[in-house]
């Protein structure tokens, strides 16, 4: 497997990336959830401790994907479709890695304005990204709940895009991504 | 009685300490040193905690500073504190409820932590060292506490400014679950700076 992307599939790095930033992002929701539904405790804590830690290792991630999205310009042949398609998607993906930064961002602004620290698993601490402030903090709060909505609609519409193209169009949109699926390049 | 610290009731703190703790009348006249005024609003007492590897910073709102202190008589130094345990403030008030609760301060039971130093030792210039007692939730522990004197030039007015190191299960700081160190650390850093007027 290459780890640059060649002409016919994205490479392991990109794939990587994708893939563990799909899964971390829903291993947060289930961790956030289950942690909301815990009285105050030592155990609601390591629970949020976990989930601001995740969050960071995929704003960790995020970067990376962007960056090496902007490091490996060789993109896959583009499959053939109408124009329109091709500005949704580009916007689509455009929201995307906007997302999954700003979802991490805003989670550590709104640990920061409640004064509470964030680590990357306790290994060592981010710098507080804004001053204490309680108004500032239930406005976060507010904000990342929303993005996390919004981000479920953009990658619910991403999938369901690349699900049609894999099952009515029946061309690679879908495969060049999968883990292990590839297509021989040329 | 609410505490603030006011410059009264920081000499009455530590005129009833003197009183209480000197062994005889004579000995006052000639040992006692300057007693200095806190300014309230200039002055604070910061704790330093660990959430799952990570620091926060609170601070006592409101606390006296009974301070006797000279660098020329640290014989007849001497620093009495009264903090209102109900008064941590860490900026979420989720956890100040926390604090001021049965798990960690037990304010309604013990409103009070003191420290009462008695010996001082110079360990550096303008840098000292205070060996005193520390009384939280009823316990009392030698804490010491390093700290710095800098006198304003004309002499009526300082910046004592120190740091000290405790163990909150010492004290009995987190009570049931919360003796766990691994989420809430066991060591507590304080910091503080008082401004001191003649």
């Amino acid at each position: 497997m290459q780890l640059r992307n060649t002409t016919y599939n994205y490479g392991a790095l990109a794939k990587f990336l994708h893939w563990a930033i799909v899964i971390l992002i829903i291993a947060q929701y289930v961790i956030i959830e289950a942690a909301e539904d815990l009285p105050d405790g030592i155990e609601k804590l390591s629970q949020i401790s976990l989930h601001k830690s995740v969050g960071m290792l995929v704003l960790i991630l995020a970067i990376a994907r962007v960056g090496w999205k902007l490091a490996d310009r060789g993109k896959p042949v583009p499959v053939t479709m109408p124009g329109w398609q091709k500005k949704a998607a580009a916007a689509s993906h455009g929201l995307l890695y906007l997302l999954i930064l700003l979802q991490p961002l805003s989670g550590w602004a709104m640990s920061s304005s409640a004064n509470y620290p964030v680590t990357l698993f306790g290994w060592f601490q981010f710098p507080a990204l804004v001053a204490p402030d309680h108004d500032l903090h239930e406005g976060l709060e507010e904000l990342h709940e929303a993005l996390f909505a919004v981000l479920v609609i953009v990658a619910l519409i991403h999938a369901a895009a690349a699900v049609y193209h894999h099952f009515w169009m029946k061309d690679d949109t879908l495969r060049r991504m999968l883990p292990f699926g590839r297509k021989p390049d040329a | 009685m609410t505490l603030r610290p006011s410059p009264a009731a920081a000499g009455l703190a530590l005129a009833a300490l003197i009183a209480a703790t000197t062994p005889s009348p004579a000995a006052t006249a000639s040992t006692q040193a300057t007693v200095w005024s806190t300014v309230a609003a200039s002055s604070s007492i910061e704790f330093i905690g660990t959430l799952a590897g990570g620091d926060f910073t609170g601070r006592f709102q409101r606390f006296v500073a009974g301070i006797a202190f000279d660098p020329a008589d640290l014989a007849g130094s001497r620093f009495r504190v009264e903090i209102d345990t109900g008064s941590a403030s860490t900026a979420d008030a989720d956890r100040d409820v926390a604090l001021a609760g049965n798990d960690f301060f037990a304010a309604s039971r013990w409103p009070r932590a003191t420290y009462d130093a008695s010996q001082f030792a110079a360990t550096g210039p303008g840098q000292y060292q205070a060996r005193g007692t520390l009384t939280i939730r009823g316990i009392a522990r030698d804490v010491p506490v390093t700290f710095a004197f800098n006198p304003a030039a004309d002499g009526r007015s300082a910046i004592l400014s120190g740091r000290a190191s405790v163990r909150r299960l010492d004290f009995g700081i987190g009570q049931g679950e919360w003796q766990d160190t691994k989420w809430l650390g066991d060591e507590v850093r304080i910091r503080f700076e008082l401004a001191l007027r003649k």
